[in-house]
């Protein structure tokens, strides 16, 4: 099991350096070009050609690419171009992201024990109402983008009924927070508990249940003793994924409700063509990504005797 | 010896979307203390449900017992509640089955899994648990038992799972083993090996033992009586020695002749029953083995023959005397 943390720790730089490779290479090839973004709409070539000499843009893409891997690893993002000129990146994304986490956290902690709980349920009397009322809810829920069901909420708590803010954010334990949190976790809510009910079900038919259940033992002592764990092993790379996705998954989330996280930032830099900012967050969502999912790979470890052993 | 248990015209069917299946037809025998009996019969005839259906193990929905009286030391087990047939599962009733390499749970240590049973049904602590756990290992012939309490399942190959599966079966000393194709997925040294760890076990401990295989081989040695089954009804039992001498149904008679013998010629060829066995959802009118049966006379296509005495202990669902009357049919099932 150490060697195999080692060898996956050992991946992990491999992955980031082609991580940053590419995004950097798409930046250079891309359409458009930092000196476009900072000129505006006219400039003349001899200007665009002195912006690009002070910025290093005349260098040939290898000795561009040399610097800013050494900036990258020397832990500095640059500045913000155009967004907020002259403030680090760094310290923007140190701004906005405790605001993603918590928003993140918060919708976590919610969505996935309901999610696991109405699983569990789900699979164990499959086959009733309760079990295809979860299933419809869950795959009608799903199938609402969030950039519909944002709005409405907006209208009907907000602008109708005043219950609620329009937007905005006063911290983690305010009105604000309901209304994002409360979308955000619907959909782990939706995707946890279909996958829960299918592992259930799986495990529920397994010849060890049936085992169990030969050796007397309650239905309690055998879904918590035999089932549970059994059906939550796949549902680790899921959680791996889904904690992945969350840096860049609050991004619409954010943007409806005004929330000023990560998601926010990215798109009002993608929009200002910000590219450092925009870069930073693409390696950081790259960097989050392998980490949950070595995470997880650690977890199975934990859970699963067969890979610990080997 | 004692009467241990006593089965009544059991009746189990599975409620599925393409109809009801019959998968256990009214079955009716007995077993006494310290007895073996040999359940055989081809794949889907029944077994396995009906002797799951005895400690009420099937799965319901879709399964469902629907007839009959499971009567176990002087009490019905399909009567009694919920937690009463809990209480005597893996306690009085042990049950190995058929595939060892998914019958225990992969991430339980076998030390668990076998201390679970002990400390449930005879309110052993942990220490007296693993304690007893080691000498069953012991008793099932693993070596350096203790030191093999805390691996899990995947670190032992198929055989020793299997030993570990007798020895949950056996931890609460039953009345009663059940084992359900237990040699099936083994491969042939294993098997024997398997047969006689649970011959000597039964020796030692004196509990009856049901043993479902489809291999009439197997059980040769070992039962002291013998069921036949055949879509979902019994149709022939007798003590094991009559059964192999003087077969009379045809269909024990086609599972004795696809059978190797050791005193056959060689390169003479093995019989086989030719055909499929019924549709448990539409079961035919008549006898049900009829469409495949070489001995066939009109009457066996509209009635179905109950079980009757053809001997001492011997009875076989049967209309024609196969000791006297001539095969009608060749090739039954290119001409039903």
């Amino acid at each position: 099991m150490l060697s195999y943390i080692v060898r996956r720790m050992l991946w992990l730089p491999v992955l980031l350096a082609i991580m940053i490779f590419i995004t950097f290479w798409l930046g250079f090839y891309g359409p458009g070009s930092p000196e476009q973004v900072l000129l505006g709409q006219r400039y003349s070539p001899e200007t665009a050609a002195l912006v690009r000499r002070q910025w290093g843009l005349d260098k040939p893409f290898w000795v561009q690419y040399g610097r800013y891997v050494l900036n990258y690893v020397s832990l500095n993002f640059g500045e913000s171009l155009t967004k907020y000129p002259g403030q680090p990146v760094a310290t923007l994304l140190a701004r906005r992201l405790p605001i993603t986490l918590q928003l993140n956290f918060a919708a976590v902690m919610l969505g996935v024990p309901v999610g696991l709980l109405f699983g569990a349920i789900a699979a164990y009397y499959h086959g009733s109402w309760f079990d295809r009322g979860i299933i419809f809810v869950s795959v009608f829920l799903r199938a609402i983008p969030t950039l519909v069901a944002g709005p409405i909420l907006l209208f009907i708590f907000a602008k109708q009924l005043k219950l609620l803010p329009v937007g905005g954010w006063d911290g983690i334990f305010s009105p604000s927070a309901i209304l994002p949190v409360a979308i955000l976790s619907t959909g782990i809510i939706a995707g946890f508990a279909r996958q829960t009910r299918a592992n259930v079900l799986d495990v529920l038919n397994s010849d060890y249940v049936r085992t169990a259940r030969a050796k007397g033992l309650s239905e309690v002592r055998v879904l918590l003793g035999h089932v549970l764990q059994n059906a939550l092993i796949p549902l680790i790379t899921i959680f791996g994924f889904m904690l992945g996705g969350m840096v860049e998954g609050t991004l619409i989330t954010e943007t409806i409700f005004g929330i000023p996280g990560m998601g926010l930032l990215a798109f009002e830099a993608i929009n200002a063509r910000d590219y450092p900012i925009v870069i930073a967050i693409t390696v950081l969502a790259a960097v989050v990504f392998a980490l949950s999912n070595l995470w997880a790979d650690l977890f199975y470890g934990v859970i699963d005797p067969r890979i610990r052993n080997t | 010896m004692a009467r241990l248990l006593e089965v009544k015209g059991l009746r189990t069917q599975f409620f599925t979307q393409d109809g009801v299946v019959n998968a256990v037809n009214g079955i009716s025998y007995t077993l006494d203390e310290g007895e073996t009996l040999g359940i055989v019969g081809e794949s889907g005839c029944g077994k396995s449900v009906g002797v799951m259906s005895l400690i009420r193990l099937i799965p319901s929905p879709p399964g469902k017992i629907v007839g009959g009286e499971v009567i176990f030391n002087g009490q019905d087990l399909l009567k009694i509640s919920d937690s009463e047939i809990r209480s005597i599962r893996g306690n009085k009733v042990g049950m190995i089955f058929q595939d060892p390499m998914t019958s225990l749970n992969p991430v339980l240590t076998i030390g668990r899994q076998i201390t679970e049973a002990l400390q449930l049904h005879l309110g052993m602590n942990n220490a007296q648990a693993r304690a007893r756990a080691v000498e069953l290992l012991e008793l099932v012939g693993i070596p350096s038992a203790a030191d093999r309490l805390d691996d899990y399942p995947h670190q032992f190959s198929g055989g020793m799972r299997q030993r570990v599966m007798i020895a949950i079966g056996l931890s609460c000393n039953p009345q009663l083993l059940i084992a359900d194709e237990p040699t099936t997925a083994l491969d042939v040294t294993i098997q024997a090996q398997i047969v006689d760890l649970v011959r000597k076990l039964r020796d030692e401990l004196g509990m009856a033992v049901i043993w479902i295989t489809h291999d009439l081989g197997v059980v040769a040695g070992m039962a002291d009586r013998m069921l036949v089954m055949y879509a979902g009804m019994i149709v022939e039992e007798a003590g094991v020695k009559e059964l192999y001498a003087n077969p009379r149904h045809p269909y024990t008679i086609g599972l004795l002749g696809s059978l190797p013998r050791l005193d056959q010629l060689t390169g003479e060829k093995l019989d086989s029953i030719e055909g499929l066995p019924p549709d448990l959802i539409a079961l035919p009118k008549g006898c049900p083995f009829y469409a495949r049966c070489q001995y066939r006379i009109e009457r066996c296509k509209t009635d179905t023959p109950a079980l009757e005495n053809v001997g001492v202990g011997h009875r076989a669902a049967c209309w024609v005397d196969v000791t006297r009357d001539p095969v009608t049919t060749e090739n039954p099932w290119h001409t039903a």
